[in-house]
């Protein structure tokens, strides 16, 4: 039994400061949620529309490159 | 410390050979930032899609497949190495220097051009170990196939475009733009993938005839083509083998989930000794690490694939190769291989609810393992990264600032009660959400799309700093 203990007395310890911590955390309300959200969903947007833009463009030029090797 | 023989020193002779970008010797408006950003980036993505002069062939299994996503790495292009030079020697360095392995005194400025130059001279050195590592087996043609002069000729090519990556971070990193090369290139890469998985207008021929890659064109593409409506949409949310909408919406899941764990911090409240007792906040994130536990867990994992894939090509039936893991051609072509035995497999996500009710021991020992390696990896991390408690207070205190309610000697036992806990707890969140995302489907894998969102995110909090500052330039 000790040796379970042992085991499961830092698991409890962390989960019991994990609670506390969360519970002292600031959390986003609705209108932070929102602003990030859209701010990193265009970011998200716009870079990958860069590279997907990029790679359409290479294709055909890939294709001439590597036709003509 | 005087006498001392120094390891840096070593470095000394090799800085004037090694490129470098001059320091910005003035403030570069916030305009000039953005567009040495978006230059760097499209020299970054050119090369990414330019075909490797030489190479006889990209056929055969991938043994880098599964971590071309996270190292901005594309196959068969100049861009193969992708940036794993730039991490690998910054991984390196960064442990070497927070185990003071190697003695660095950041207040001295030598020893700072001394540990860059260093980062630098490993990165270029690893570049060139990967490159003949590439040619030599056999990835693009045996040697005999490819001829000495080509496999020199792909040398060439793969280390130069190793050495354009450590240039254009070290322009960003520099003063020329705004945060860090090797966060932008994973990124941009991570949502190239996204958006091509969305909207590749490629099209496959399956047992149904052609269809499109991309999940949202192949939707529009079967509702207009198909009679029967019902059944159109059936098969754009739910087809197998490609990107479908399921997918799609998976990940936009998985995006706002992570964007609202970003906001939880606590906040410490911090005010200046001098300056009129001026009020501040020193906010400690949930996601303390931010994305490190998941770059470290996908590195990890990586290296170990690679290893069990060039051991089981070479040395199939030993026990302890087979132990590592058994690997088989995928069903589904692409040229990657997948594991099915020993501990490869366990570590990998279970590729369905049917593969886990068929194998719920994988299920576990592949969800215990991604939490206890996010946990421990983030735990870690703070201690070799100098954002420890102990770090936090030091800084806190060269700056002059005290937390109101606590002697001076308190302050790093209270950041102690935080910093720790953050980090494990973020850690094991980090790897819970890599671990949903990858069972829900979300294209890209979880660890791509953590790795995007935060590298975003932090891209905005750079963004607002930039432009405060710029504000607060102009207001003066």
């Amino acid at each position: 039994m000790d040796a379970i203990d042992s085991v499961f007395d830092p698991l409890r310890e962390f989960a019991k400061d994990s609670v506390r911590l969360v519970k002292r955390c600031h959390k986003p309300d609705r209108k932070e949620f929102s602003k990030v959200a859209v701010r990193t969903a265009i970011g998200f947007v716009v870079m990958g529309f860069v590279g997907f833009f990029v790679k359409i463009i290479f294709i055909p030029i890939n294709n001439i490159i590597v036709g003509s090797g | 410390m005087g006498g001392g023989f120094r390891v840096l020193h070593l470095v000394r002779p090799f800085l004037s050979f090694l490129p470098e970008v001059q320091t910005a010797d003035r403030k570069v408006p916030f305009r000039e930032k953005v567009i040495y950003t978006v230059i760097s980036l499209f020299i970054f993505l050119v090369c990414s899609q330019l075909p490797l002069y030489g190479i006889h062939s990209t056929t055969g299994a991938d043994p880098f497949y599964w971590m071309r996503v996270i190292l901005a790495s594309n196959r068969g292009t100049v861009m193969e190495l992708g940036i794993t030079p730039i991490v690998t020697s910054g991984l390196v360095m960064q442990l070497l220097a927070g185990s003071k392995i190697i003695e660095v005194d950041n207040n001295v400025r030598e020893d700072r051009a001394l540990l860059n130059g260093a980062q630098k001279l490993l990165g270029i050195l690893i570049a060139v170990g990967e490159a003949v590592a590439y040619v030599l087996s056999g990835m693009y043609g045996s040697v005999g196939q490819l001829g000495v002069g080509n496999a020199i000729l792909i040398i060439i090519q793969l280390c130069f475009a190793g050495i354009i990556v450590i240039c254009l971070d070290e322009l960003l990193q520099k003063g020329y733009g705004l945060g860090s090369g090797i966060s932008l290139f994973i990124a941009t890469n991570i949502c190239e993938n996204i958006i091509w998985k969305a909207f590749s207008p490629t099209t496959i021929n399956s047992g149904r005839g052609a269809e499109f890659e991309g999940a949202v064109i192949a939707l529009f593409h079967l509702l207009i083509t198909r009679t029967d409506k019902v059944r159109a949409l059936r098969e754009a949310f739910y087809r197998q083998n490609l990107p479908n909408v399921t997918n799609l919406l998976a990940t936009v899941l998985i995006f706002l989930i992570v964007i609202y764990f970003q906001g939880f911090r606590v906040v410490l409240p911090v005010r200046s000794k001098n300056a009129r007792g001026q009020q501040g906040s020193y906010p400690i994130k949930l996601f303390y690490t931010s994305n490190m536990p998941i770059i470290l867990q996908s590195a990890l994992v990586s290296n170990l694939y690679f290893i069990s894939q060039l051991l089981h090509r070479k040395y199939s039936g030993n026990f302890f190769v087979d132990l590592l893991g058994k690997w088989k051609e995928s069903e589904y072509g692409g040229g990657q291989s997948v594991p099915v035995g020993g501990i490869a497999y366990y570590i990998t996500a279970p590729s369905s609810l049917a593969d886990m009710a068929a194998n719920p021991f994988h299920a576990l020992f592949y969800l215990v393992f991604m939490l206890s390696a996010c946990a421990l990896f983030s735990k870690t991390w703070i201690e070799v990264s100098g954002s420890s408690a102990r770090d936090v207070a030091k800084q806190l205190k060269e700056q002059q600032m005290v937390m109101p309610g606590h002697r001076e000697s308190n302050l790093q036992k209270e950041l102690n009660r935080y910093i720790p806990t953050a980090a494990a707890f973020g850690g094991i969140c980090i790897g819970a959400l890599t671990v949903l995302a990858d069972f829900m489907g979300a294209i890209g894998s979880g660890t791509g799309i953590l790795l995007a969102v935060t590298i975003i995110y932090q891209y905005f909090e750079t963004f607002e700093k930039e432009r405060a500052s710029e504000l607060g330039f102009f207001g003066f």
